[in-house]
């Protein structure tokens, strides 16, 4: 058996033939050997066979020649008289070259696009939503109005009491007219299925005050919002469409809603959405004076908005409503249940944008923020790869300087190519900023306020405008600093198109400042996104108080003309239908859901049952439940017992409290000596009697909606005990199951069903589902910073990576040389090694420092994770250690890989 | 003369059909034309070789060495961009001369 490499060396060992081409005829040869020997040739026949083949390609060994390309630049313009068509000839020439590396333009304009698309996204949701003027006529003049009685806030914070809001209205100076809104979801009847729907309750004056023209029929007059004469309702342009065929007669038509019929007297227009997009329908609504017939007094807490006198300003307006507030009637102990003091009363103004968009405002600047910073990211990787091209194409441009042209003239040429990028860059990233607008309204959470305000206007494209602008200076200028600098003679005289030559080590050190800016701005981004994404997981770890899994819940809102009665006697059938179905654990009934009401609150005077003649003021949550609530929810008792069958009308009135409140109200005894203390007379009124209620137990406190929200005192009445009682249409059933709820969710709409069709199913939903919709703004926040971090960490290390394998391309000729002089080829790029790693860890250190000052800006939107979260702050530089060592492996094996004679034959 | 070049062009017009298939080493291009052509067109393989390395000195195909496991390594060969223009034009030229011998010569098809 032949050794058919060694064979053709020695055959063609006088012609000089490429040792690339012998191994490769070696090869033929050795496959053709073999194939011929398989198909049963003897070894004589196979090596005469093989012979003659050789022969062949021995006879002309000219033929066997392969001429390496180099690729053919693209033929630069030629210098042009006129300064237009020598720009135009420029810019021809700088599409050839992007079209002649089609790999480096699409990395490029990605890049740009990357980071022009996030900064423009962001910008437009911020100005839209933080900036952009409200939509209503002279809307610079609306201020949203509030109270705070002893500092605190109502239970609904941002909203001022009816007492107030009544003596304000009555004569107002400083303010030219005061409305008031809110948004309560109502049963539709009479038009198919019982349905439900946004209804916004307005006074007459706020639709006034906001120059609302209808689209048919008229407003609501001043009449409207007296008492008992507010049955009338108007329409939003989509539910007009939707449910009236966009009929015109569909004004004076009845529309039935929670079983009163309304007569419709108006469509307002498509872009009127108030107070929100949802609303489909608004009622008048009349304010009811605070004191009631026979000494009662019937608090409620209202937003409020007004419009300031021309010249008046909003601490004018604010001093005024303090006053108004104060010569008001006596709010009492109503203003003790809803703020928790009664006084000082303070008014407070701010303008009507700010007060609705104030729970986003922080998230939305950290994220323009953050994006901003990736933008800054991508811009530093295409100014990175300019420089290394500039660098490249030294030769090319030594050339043209020396034939005459101009620095200038070099200079716009690289300009213009810039430009080029940096146009179709940002027009890319303009394009990915109109797709994520289309995709918005699903990626933002539910209730985000003032979506219809985001729009790609004149002034988001005048913003994209800008940051070409910027990208194409900040990456055209670097390489018009190092062209300036050429050496021309020495350039040349090299002769290597890959020597870098004069300025190579300043060169690297603007580029390795580069690359430590990247770096930082990354760990920063990094940073960032770890922190948030563990707030997210601890948010949805949080201890409730109660147990989510497995739980199945339901809204059942009662028909209005449901007496109390017939309220409870369905209750407690529907409840008994569900105890049948096996697979349910716990089936119980009650005012309050965590995540959707509280179920109600009680303020009462308590005389102290651990401080003798003390009288202390309760304010605390109420809810009334059914025996079973506690272990439904999984809500832990930590003394004495929950409710039970015992506790029934007759019986002594128990109540159940959290330890908030016995913190908050019995001196934060220890919880067992809270076991058996009276309430007072006070605490619950059971029918027209008045009893003392003992305390039978205490549970853990339970989150009714985020985990970070402090804790509140609640007090667990017993449902059979407060028969007969009215405390609204809307009640909750909650079911433990064994499993997955999920498949009983049926049979809870059935057995609604079957109690009566005209209840509409509101919302039966798991527990976990409920928690996951009221986790979607920390999830968005979480995903679009990790999102930002992840792009930033592509970035930055492909622009290491860059910055590497250039330097091993640009020197492979000297890496060749020193090879074959016996340098270990590692030793070669250590120096550009140690460079890339000292930026790195400058990168870091200071990137770690910036995030040390930004993190606390994180404040507002994070849960169980400190600003300073070591984690966090060693995870970033980790992640980008290992991106970083990835950089730089693959280059440093190629170093490795290449064969020094090769790269001396071809450079 | 003509025949030198028709001959020549036939073989280019193979080597870059079978490349557009997918890449493929020397030995495998001899076999795949020996193969597929039922030995009707006499294809020298002595001239397989100078014929990749012209076509990859014209930049129409480039060949690179590739390792396999398993296997020792051995040169591949596969189609440039340049290279697809070619061949889509060759094609359309053979077309048309296919066209008009058959014009020319009666030829008809069944």
């Amino acid at each position: 058996m032949r050794e058919w490499s060694r064979h053709l060396r020695d055959v063609f060992a006088s012609t000089l033939l490429d040792a690339d081409i012998v191994e490769e005829l070696a090869q033929h040869a050795e496959s053709k050997y073999d194939e011929l020997r398989a198909d049963g040739a003897s070894e004589h026949d196979a090596l005469a066979e093989i012979d003659r083949l050789i022969d062949g390609w021995r006879n002309d060994p000219a033929s066997l020649q392969r001429v390496v390309r180099r690729s053919i630049a693209v033929v630069p313009p030629a210098t042009s008289s006129s300064i237009l068509s020598g720009t135009i000839a420029d810019a021809i020439y700088g599409l050839r070259l992007l079209r002649a590396k089609p790999g480096y333009a699409a990395v490029t304009i990605l890049t740009i696009a990357l980071g022009v698309g996030a900064v423009t996204t962001l910008f437009s949701v911020a100005y839209g939503v933080l900036l952009r003027p409200l939509p209503w006529a002279n809307a610079d003049g609306l201020i949203r109005v509030s109270e705070t009685r002893g500092g605190r806030e109502g239970r609904i914070p941002g909203t001022m009491l009816n007492s107030t809001y009544l003596a304000w209205a009555e004569s107002p100076q400083t303010i030219a007219s005061i409305g008031a809104f809110r948004e309560t979801p109502m049963t539709l009847t009479g038009l198919g299925d019982a349905t439900r729907l946004t209804v916004s309750a307005v006074t007459p004056s706020m639709l006034k005050m906001l120059n609302v023209n209808p689209d048919r029929g008229r407003i609501f007059t001043d009449e409207e919002g007296e008492r008992g004469k507010g049955r009338v309702a108007m329409l939003s342009r989509g539910f007009w469409e939707q449910r009236f065929g966009a009929r015109d007669d569909a004004v004076g038509q009845l529309l039935t809603l929670d079983g009163t019929p309304y007569t419709i007297v108006g469509v307002l227009p498509r872009d009127f959405r108030f107070p929100s997009a949802e609303v489909q329908a608004w009622v008048p609504w009349y304010v009811q004076p605070i004191d009631g017939p026979n000494g009662t007094k019937s608090g409620t807490i209202m937003r409020v908005l007004a419009r300031l006198t021309p010249g008046m300003t909003a601490a004018q307006a604010a001093a005024e409503g303090t006053s108004r507030a104060m010569a008001a009637s006596d709010a009492g102990f109503i203003a003790m249940s809803l703020f928790g003091a009664r006084d000082p009363i303070a008014v407070h103004v701010q303008d009507a944008k700010d007060a609705a968009v104030a729970d986003v405002r922080p998230a939305i600047l950290a994220l323009l923020v953050a994006a901003a910073l990736l933008f800054v990211t991508a811009i530093a990787n295409v100014a990175n790869m300019q420089l290394a091209r500039a660098t490249a194409r030294q030769r090319e441009l030594t050339i043209r300087a020396a034939l005459g042209a101009g620095t200038a003239r070099i200079a716009r040429q690289l300009l213009l190519e810039n430009a080029i990028v940096g146009v179709l860059g940002s027009a890319a990233g303009l394009g990915l900023t109109v797709a994520l607008h289309a995709a918005l309204p699903s990626l933002l959470p539910t209730g985000f306020p003032r979506l219809d305000a985001i729009t790609i206007d004149g002034r988001v494209l005048a913003f994209t405008l800008v940051l070409s602008l910027i990208t194409t200076l900040a990456c055209g200028v670097l390489p018009l600093l190092h062209v300036r600098r050429l050496e021309l003679a020495r350039s040349l005289a090299d002769g290597s198109a890959a020597s870098a030559g004069a300025g190579r080590s300043r060169l690297s050190a603007t580029r390795a400042l580069i690359v430590a800016s990247q770096v930082a701005v990354t760990c920063v981004l990094v940073i960032g996104g770890v922190i948030l994404a563990r707030s997210f997981v601890a948010q949805m770890k949080a201890d409730r108080g109660y147990d989510p899994a497995n739980l199945l819940t339901g809204v059942i809102p009662f028909p209005p003309g449901y007496s109390v009665e017939r309220r409870e006697q369905a209750m407690a059938r529907i409840l008994d239908r569900m105890k049948g179905h096996p697979g349910l654990l716990h089936v119980a009934g009650g005012t309050g859901l965590p995540l959707v009401s509280s179920g109600g609150f009680s303020g009462f005077s308590l005389p102290s049952p651990v401080r003798n003649g003390q009288v202390v003021d309760v304010q605390t949550i109420r809810r009334v439940v059914t025996a079973d609530y506690f272990e439904a929810l999984g809500i832990r008792l930590r003394a004495g017992r929950t409710l039970n069958e015992s506790d029934v009308p007759g019986a002594p009135v128990v109540v159940v409290v959290n330890r908030s409140f016995v913190a908050s109200f019995l001196d934060d005894i220890p919880i067992e000596r809270a076991v058996g203390l009276s309430l007072g007379k006070d605490a619950v009124r059971v029918a027209k009697d008045k009893v003392d209620a003992i305390i039978v137990g205490v549970v853990d406190d339970l989150k009714q909606d985020r985990p970070g929200d402090p804790p509140q005192p609640e007090m667990f009445v017993s449902w059979d005990q407060m028969l007969g009682n009215n405390y609204g249409s809307q009640l909750f059933i909650v079911a433990r199951t064994a499993g997955d709820p999920a498949p009983f969710v049926e049979a809870l709409r059935t057995s609604l069903r079957e109690e009566d069709p005209a209840i509409p199913l509101d919302a039966v939903m798991t527990m976990d589902q409920r928690i996951g919709e009221s986790m979607s703004r920390p999830r968005m926040y979480a995903t679009l910073f990790v999102g930002f971090a992840a792009f930033a960490l592509v970035i930055a290390g492909t622009g290491l990576f860059g910055v590497l394998a250039q330097t091993v391309s640009q020197r492979s000729r000297e890496l060749a040389v020193r090879t074959a002089l016996g340098a270990t080829r590692l030793q070669v790029i250590q120096v550009a090694l140690r460079q890339m790693s000292v930026a790195m860890a400058a990168g870091v250190v200071i990137g770690l420092a910036m995030s040390a000052g930004l993190s606390n800006q994180l404040t507002p939107f994070i849960y169980g994770v400190s600003t300073h979260d070591w984690i966090s702050f060693g995870v970033a530089p980790l992640v980008l250690v290992i991106v970083g060592t990835i950089a730089c492996v693959v280059p440093a094996r190629r170093v490795a890989q290449t064969d020094p004679v090769q790269v001396l034959r071809e450079t | 003369m003509l025949e030198r070049e028709m001959k020549r062009g036939s073989a280019e017009l193979l080597i870059l059909a079978l490349l557009e298939e997918r890449e493929r080493h020397g030995y495998d291009i001899g076999k795949q034309i020996e193969e597929r052509s039922d030995a009707l067109i006499k294809f020298h393989i002595t001239s397989l070789y100078p014929t990749l390395y012209r076509l990859e000195s014209k930049g129409l195909i480039e060949g690179r060495w590739v390792e396999k496991a398993g296997q020792r390594r051995r040169r591949y060969y596969r189609l440039t961009p340049g290279g697809r223009g070619t061949l889509v034009r060759q094609r359309s030229i053979w077309q048309n001369f296919a066209k008009a011998i058959n014009r020319v010569a009666g030829i008809k098809h069944a």
